[in-house]
């Protein structure tokens, strides 16, 4: 059953400019960011590798902040537009429901790394990077946006509002992210750098830096960064679970 | 008058002593220690940014002691700059550690640096061992690490415009697919 609400969902994105011109928009930004780094004079004395670092970043950044804005609304649309109580009459499951939102906009994800390949092609020439390049960015992305429409989408089940589902989505997302803006200098102390283990988006840009400035490739160098990314993927998958539990006692129709 | 003469004699006798002790101890110091590093790599060294190096280096214990608890870490200065390189993007490993070496032994050292910016470097070894006031180190290694350039518009330019020039076409057939099938 699942298979026939992400199908669903596919085709209103697809189908749709709003949905495909996500992609275009990232492809724009992505264009601009790589054109940048690769001619610009004093931009093109950066090494390489930190070249790719920076793409990496955007891209993850892009793709968190696009299927964010998407995933916030995703479920909310479903009461707002009043096809909730029509939906939940068939013979369907709440887990199905889930399970086929959470594909679709795991697919937009997708489709923003497949957009990226190109780019991650043309930054990592000539050097023997592009493997792991592509399969980190993949790798550590999907991990961040799977953690993310899990947090998003329980907020849509406790909210049944688009408007403060989004608004508290960008607030965490915009939380998560200013660390990882700070300098080294600010991350040494201890609160810093407790705060750094857990925030899944610094643990993201650590492992990319891991990979692709100090050249540590294996899965096995990778641990302290990607353990916590799945443990911020479970935490977010038992507050869906709780959400679920919760938006079932309440009802279709939320009393009060 | 020779009072102060002999105060003088003695002045000069007292400070001769002092120098010969401490160039006595200095001496000692240098020739008792056992420990000896050697950069084995320093021909490979040249390169350029954004290439990968090995730097091979050998300690070795001429003495008749083993030796425990040795830290050992590179040393990079930019010559140009006549500035210590900080080595966070340039060595993932800074430092290794021996816990022990036995007399007469040898052991490899590799350090595996990125070069990160263009220009000439020079590089030492370091050696502190647990106990010891004065570090061993190695005789100084001389590279350069050759500029690149990244420009390549010939490479970016057809990506940068063709990759969104391809998703907006792919977007304009899904539309078209969509009012066709409507109208149809």
């Amino acid at each position: 059953m699942f298979r026939n609400i992400w199908l669903k969902e596919l085709k209103e994105q697809l189908y749709t400019w709003k949905g495909t011109l996500w992609l275009v928009i990232s492809s724009l930004t992505f264009s601009l960011i790589s054109y940048l780094l690769l001619t610009d004079k004093e931009l093109s004395l950066l090494d390489q590798t930190e070249m790719m670092w920076m793409l990496a970043k955007v891209i993850i950044s892009i793709g968190l902040l696009i299927v964010s804005i998407d995933a916030s609304s995703i479920i909310s649309n479903e009461f707002e537009k009043e096809t909730a109580e029509s939906l939940f009459l068939s013979p369907i499951k709440m887990k199905d429901f889930v399970s086929g939102k959470l594909l679709a906009s795991l697919t937009l994800w997708l489709l923003i790394f497949i957009v990226s390949i190109p780019y991650i092609l043309v930054t990592s020439a000539g050097t023997k990077l592009f493997f792991p390049f592509f399969y980190y960015v993949f790798l550590l992305g999907s991990l961040g946006v799977f953690g993310f429409i899990m947090l998003i989408f329980a907020i849509s089940l406790l909210f049944r509002s688009s408007k403060n589902t989004l608004t508290t989505s960008l607030v965490v997302l915009l939380a998560l992210f200013i660390p990882s803006l700070f300098s080294t200098t600010l991350k040494n102390n201890s609160f810093a750098l407790a705060l750094g283990k857990v925030n899944p988006v610094d643990n993201i840009f650590s492992s990319l830096d891991n990979v692709l400035v100090d050249y540590q490739t294996s899965l096995f160098h990778n641990g302290q960064f990607i353990l916590p990314l799945a443990l911020f993927c479970l935490i977010t998958l038992m507050f869906l679970v709780y959400a679920t539990k919760r938006f079932k006692q309440a009802g279709v129709v939320k009393n009060g | 008058m020779d009072d102060i003469k002999r105060l003088l004699m003695l002045g000069v006798l007292g400070s001769l002593l002092i120098l010969s002790m401490a160039y006595a101890y200095a001496e000692n110091q240098t020739i008792n220690q056992p420990l000896t590093l050697r950069i084995l790599s320093e021909k490979t060294l040249s390169g350029t940014a954004g290439d990968f190096a090995t730097v091979k280096a050998q300690i070795n214990n001429s003495g008749l002691q083993p030796l425990n608890d040795i830290t050992t870490y590179i040393s990079l200065v930019d010559e140009s700059n006549k500035m210590p390189v900080d080595l966070e993007d340039w060595s993932a490993e800074k430092g290794l550690f021996i816990g022990t070496i036995d007399a007469g032994q040898a052991l490899p050292l590799n350090w595996k640096i990125h070069f990160v910016k263009a220009g000439k470097y020079s590089l030492i070894i370091v050696a502190e061992i647990t106990g010891q006031e004065i570090p061993q180190v190695s005789g100084i290694v001389h590279f350069t690490v050759n500029s690149k350039r990244n420009l390549n518009p010939g490479q970016v330019l057809p990506v940068a415009l063709g990759t969104p020039i391809v998703v907006l076409f792919i977007m304009l057939l899904l539309n078209y697919k969509r009012n066709s099938s409507k109208s149809s």
